[in-house]
């Protein structure tokens, strides 16, 4: 069966943030905004930073779909990109494609981007596949947290999805710094594993990135976010653990029983991190925080 | 063929000089938390395989046809490009460290024995580029400068890290050597698996000059490990280094 191609959407979002010398504000453009992603504006932060909300109107990701979002922060301009909402991927449609969601994400020399999306939720039987590339320049900055959820709990729907795939490269200069090649198919794969998500159901990772400063900044922060780690961690409900990357930053990754021990201990981390880092105050997204 | 087997069996030995024995990849950890049992054991080892022991198998490979090309610098620097995606591929620092150790000391260890100029000079080039050589690359690499066979080097490789962490779980958990021994007599065959599943993972991608496709099929995912491993540095009593 060929599936007719205006039941599949092409969605398409390019921002560029920018920070001409003249304010000294960061202001957005949007160069392209094809539905059903979009972006209505972009509120100020204090250090000359926006937030920018992005917005998916047909309600969630449909199979077939194919969402490209490029960013591009250039040099000392400051963004903060979240989500209206959870990403919520629905069930696969019998000759469609996967679902695919692509991510470009470019940060200039001195730029810095916080990209802090509400979790994504597969439902039964999607199918799901997100690549995103991260190319950070000189002296850039990433604030970049990303949590998965097991399905609709509510539905008891618990790892009831057919497959997701996640993929992440984040360069900086031609070196990796983390690579992701998560595949999960639960009929295949045990999600129970041990080595995969034990008894746990949803799971975080965010990088702190800063392109530049010495290893020893890195030793020293993973040493303060550990404490963090600890105090957050009961192992009954949620397990949290930091890392150095190979260069230029760190991890931190969560197993937890719930969304709500990842959602609220995120920006603990993300706090600290960016009073290390910019010794600034990391403001939360205006919405439901 | 003798002479390469020996060879083989004796840069898998348990016994090689290179400190293996000192790490437990997370699994101290999982045994602390009562997550890792001896009823379990078997099982973590088996998805270990699935996740981690595919992509070393993948790197082994890689590393064994970086050595046999016949442009030296340029193979030297795609073997480079190995460790740095490798590296990159592991979250948990205790481990990743783990492994660089392992892959230094082994090279180090292979390239005073036999003398190897390719094997010198990848010890160069890595200190000078500042690029960790991490075990699976080593092993490769010097499968291939000694013409141990492709297949016969990460099947070694493979089984020499099973039997690594069985002996840590020996330390760890209340089994016998009889149990251990037959943890990894049944592990064989999955290992055999894996290794041929690589094989169809190298085969189809582009060659390693033309880019790396190989990465783009490669899946792992070990989270609860990588955990365990991150925090094992915070156990208040611990066998194993951090």
């Amino acid at each position: 069966m060929t599936v007719p191609t205006n039941h599949r959407v092409d969605g398409r979002l390019q921002l560029t943030f920018t920070r001409p010398a003249a304010t000294g504000d960061t202001l957005l453009q949007v160069k392209e905004q094809r539905p059903p992603l979009r972006v209505v504006r972009a509120f100020p932060l204090p250090d000359h930073a926006v937030l920018t909300h992005l917005h998916n109107v047909s309600g969630g990701v449909l199979g077939g779909d194919h969402l490209t979002l490029c960013v591009e922060v250039k040099a000392g301009a400051r963004a903060q990109i979240t989500s209206t909402g959870a990403t919520r991927v629905y069930r696969h449609r019998p000759d469609y494609p996967s679902a695919t969601q692509e991510n470009h994400f470019q940060v200039g020399p001195g730029g810095l981007l916080e990209y802090l999306p509400d979790p994504l939720i597969p439902y039964a039987d999607s199918r799901y596949r997100q690549v995103t590339q991260i190319e950070l320049a000189d002296d850039a900055g990433l604030f970049y947290w990303e949590v998965l959820a097991p399905g609709r709990e509510a539905h008891d729907e618990l790892f009831a999805y057919d497959e997701l795939q996640i993929q992440l490269n984040l360069h900086s200069a031609g070196r990796p710094l983390a690579l992701e090649r998560i595949q999960l198919q639960p009929t295949r794969t045990t999600p129970g594993s041990l080595v995969r998500f034990g008894p746990y159901r949803y799971s975080a990772t965010f990088y702190i990135c800063r392109v530049g400063l010495p290893a020893t900044v890195w030793q020293t922060l993973e040493k303060e976010l550990q404490q963090i780690a600890e105090t957050l961690t009961t192992p009954d409900t949620v397990i949290w653990g930091v890392s150095t990357l190979a260069a230029h930053g760190l991890s931190v990754r969560a197993l937890s029983m719930n969304s709500r021990a990842l959602l609220t201990g995120l920006p603990r981390f993300w706090q600290a991190a960016k009073w290390a880092l910019y010794g600034q105050q990391a403001v939360m997204p205006r919405k439901v925080y | 063929m003798s002479l390469a087997l020996l060879r083989l069996l004796h840069l898998a030995d348990s016994a090689f000089p290179i400190g293996a024995t000192a790490h437990s990849f997370g699994l101290e950890t999982l045994v602390a938390q009562g997550q890792l049992t001896p009823q379990s054991l078997s099982l973590l080892l088996r998805d270990l395989l699935q996740e981690t022991g595919r992509l070393e198998a993948v790197l082994g490979r890689l590393a064994y046809r970086c050595s046999r090309a016949t442009d030296s610098v340029a193979a030297l620097d795609q073997w480079l490009q190995l460790n740095l995606s490798f590296a990159a591929l592991k979250p948990a620092r205790e481990s990743r460290e783990a492994s660089a150790a392992l892959g230094r000391r082994f090279l180090q260890t292979v390239a005073h024995l036999e003398g190897s100029t390719l094997l010198q000079q990848a010890q160069t080039q890595a200190q000078h580029a500042a690029v960790d050589i991490h075990y699976c690359a080593a092993f490769g690499l010097v499968g291939g400068v000694l013409r141990l066979g492709e297949e016969e080097t990460v099947l070694a490789y493979l089984q020499q890290s099973m039997m690594g962490l069985v002996s840590a779980a020996l330390r760890l958990l209340p089994i016998g050597q009889g149990r251990a021994s037959e943890i990894l007599w049944e592990l064989k065959t999955p290992i055999a698996a894996i290794v041929g599943e690589s094989h169809k993972l190298v085969s189809t991608s582009k060659s390693f000059s033309e880019g790396a496709s190989w990465l783009d099929q490669l899946a792992t995912f070990t989270p609860l490990l990588d955990l365990a491993s991150m925090r094992h540095p915070t156990l208040a009593t611990r066998l194993f280094i951090s």
